[in-house]
């Protein structure tokens, strides 16, 4: 399946590959989980803070679905 | 260190040795528990009777990163409370070099049409002098007026017209390491006193070379070598700051749907990711202007910035997230121009851009300007310097747009706007706004990466389980941390498993006595103490530590979720 995935913060500078603004276009296995997807990113999974799948709140399990717009953020701190 | 006691009724300076009891304390705590002391709570915030208070940290001057911050505090004539809002900049730093441990100001001048600056010289002597010709001016012009008078070395604190009309949302703008009006101590509606007192400006000297007392400065410096490290070796601290500035918030808390937007009628805005700090960053480099801008004295964070228009001309300095939800989301405005143009405005009139930004969405949501009309917000921003009807309404804040045009959905606590974080959406900022003596104050315990923890967090954020006490000793916390004057986004330096040890060595070692592990939350305890004690005189009961009724009654899309925190638990959380 295709999945549209957007590195923010100081992601993009994790990601072992090249990284454009535009985001990423992958292919992955179908019911691919937001965990997995990190380890195929290659990004250590403790940079990773926040997840949305399609603009709502997802969990290192929960599964993708073909076209989602996935995108990964960085820890919080300050106020 | 002394205090400087500025009495605008007769136009005097006096010095006086910091009193006993004032004498291990500074910032928040220095603020509060003095104004707790000497201001009758009944007082008018806007009368001779209230005092304005100006205290570094207890920190400020030393050699420790990040403790650029001015604690300013009096009674609030937005909250009615007493009020400490926090600012950074130079003038902190400049105070504590001149070995100025406060600044109080007393009274008020008796002809309302002349304006006075308080200028402290290289040596540490403060005189009043008239400027009535400066009355109105704004804050750009009035800073390089004074510059060209009294030279470039100096730090600038002062009011806009807002303040000098005194109107609930005026700030006290601060300059930065560039000379800049840009930094403010926005919250609370202080400016309305400084105007009401008559000061005008603070011109301080920046060549201060008093040296702040040590009683073991060999441990004070080891302790703040390995603070300092950890700041820089922190990934937000250390990286993401400086990349981004505070904005690089906007896309995690909109995700979190807890990003309000138009009046709060949602908690994700269509438009963030247009004024995301990934986009704002991209813009700033593209145009010339600067990311990772040193905006602070003893900073090694960096999270300012200067933002150019498209011709590289400068519009406006540490544009910051909070101002990017009020005056972007919380307005439905996506354009980010717009949003720097109103940050520049709201610096130069002398107004805080969160109250503003809520007032005008208050506005917005009654019907009086559409929601996205950037050009309309402009508008009403210049309109309150004119003060104009409606430029006072707004220049008023919320409360006062939501009386004016009898519009019920406004979002404060105790008068003043909450701030960019959904109490629906991240419940224990729900505790914080209701519970914090300050009304609606994220700074005041900003409980969200608690909340946020998508990986195996503990606290769910939509419940009412754990907030309470997470709130709590955060409040106690913040309490302590804006008392020495640790900047909010250097508290890196206090999450390793050495941060709060290393805090407590540098306090034992500046007051020379032991600083036990206890020491630390009763500071904070100690603070809210006396900010409590000063509400319930002023005539605050627990009813004032509740939401308004839209967060309870109104579920915050795309979760739908409400406040659950019942008011009897809002009630108890602090037992003092």
């Amino acid at each position: 399946m295709q999945v549209r995935v957007k590195l923010l913060g100081t992601l993009p500078s994790l990601y072992p590959s090249d990284y454009s603004e535009a985001g990423l276009q992958l292919e992955l296995p179908d019911s691919t989980t937001v965990a997995e997807l990190v380890g195929v990113l290659g990004i250590p999974p403790e940079r990773v803070a926040i997840v949305t799948i399609n603009g709502v709140l997802a969990r290192a399990g929960d599964r993708i679905p073909e076209n989602g717009l996935v995108k990964l953020m960085h820890g919080l701190a300050g106020g | 260190m002394r205090f400087l006691r500025v009495n605008m009724t007769d136009l005097t300076v006096q010095d006086e040795p910091v009193p006993e009891r004032y004498r291990d304390i500074g910032g928040r705590g220095l603020t509060s528990i003095l104004v707790n002391d000497e201001v009758p709570a009944d007082c008018d915030p806007l009368g001779p009777n209230n005092k304005l208070v100006f205290a570094p940290g207890f920190f400020t001057g030393t050699q420790l990163v990040n403790t650029s911050r001015l604690s300013v505090g009096g009674k609030s004539p937005l909250t009615g409370g007493i009020k400490e809002s926090n600012v950074g900049g130079t003038v902190a730093y400049a105070l504590a070099k001149l070995g100025i441990a406060a600044v109080v100001v007393e009274g008020k001048v008796a002809k309302p049409e002349s304006c006075y600056q308080l200028i402290i010289d290289q040596d540490g002597g403060a005189q009043l002098q008239e400027c009535s010709r400066f009355c109105g001016m704004r804050t750009y012009a009035l800073v390089e007026e004074l510059r060209k008078i009294h030279g470039e070395k100096k730090s600038i604190t002062c009011i806009g017209p807002a303040g000098e009309m005194q109107l609930l949302a005026a700030s006290i703008q601060s300059t930065d390491l560039d000379g800049r009006p840009c930094r403010a101590a926005g919250r609370g509606g202080l400016g309305a006193v400084m105007g009401a007192k008559g000061l005008k400006a603070l011109v301080v000297d920046r060549g201060g070379r008093n040296a702040i007392e040590l009683a073991d400065p060999e441990t004070f410096k080891t302790a703040a070598k390995s603070f300092a490290q950890a700041v820089k070796a922190d990934e937000f601290s250390g990286k993401i700051l400086p990349e981004l500035g505070t904005a690089a918030l906007v896309e995690p808390i909109n995700a979190a749907g807890a990003f309000p937007t138009c009046n709060a009628r949602s908690g994700q805005f269509a438009g963030a990711e247009k004024i995301s700090g990934e986009s704002l960053a991209a813009m700033i480099k593209e145009r010339g202007g600067q990311t990772t801008h040193k905006g602070c004295a003893q900073c090694i964070i960096d999270c300012s910035n200067v933002v150019v228009n498209k011709n590289g001309e400068y519009v406006t300095s540490s544009l910051e997230y909070e101002t990017i939800w009020a005056m972007g989301g919380m307005i439905g405005n996506d354009d980010l121009d717009a949003i720097a143009r109103l940050d520049f405005l709201c610096d130069d009139i002398g107004l805080d851009t969160m109250s503003t930004g809520v007032a005008i969405g208050i506005a917005m949501d009654a019907g009086y300007r559409q929601f996205g009309d950037s050009a309309a917000a402009i508008a009403l921003v210049e309109e309150v310097a004119t003060g104009s009807e409606i430029g006072r309404v707004i220049g008023n804040g919320p409360d006062a747009v939501g009386r004016h045009f009898n519009h019920g959905r406004v979002p404060t606590v105790k008068g003043q706007s909450i701030a960019a974080y959904d109490p629906r959406a991240l419940q224990g900022m729900a505790v914080t706004y209701a519970t914090t003596p300050m009304g609606g104050d994220h700074t005041a315990g900003w409980v969200v990466a608690q909340n946020l923890e998508a990986f195996g967090g503990t606290i769910n954020p939509h419940e009412a389980e754990g907030q309470v006490e997470l709130s709590r000793g955060s409040q106690i916390h913040m309490a302590a941390v804006d008392s020495v004057g640790i900047c909010d986004f250097a508290q890196s330096g206090l999450a390793t498993p050495e941060g709060m040890e290393n805090v407590r060595k540098m306090y034992s070692a500046r007051i020379g006595k032991p600083f036990a592990e206890d020491s630390w939350p009763e500071l904070g305890e100690r603070v809210l103490r006396a900010e409590r004690d000063f509400n319930r005189k002023a005539g605050f009961t627990a009813k004032d530590d509740h939401l308004p009724s839209m967060f309870y009654t109104e579920p915050l899309p795309p979760y739908n979720v409400v406040v659950k925190v019942t008011d009897e638990e809002m009630e108890n959380t602090f037992q003092f």
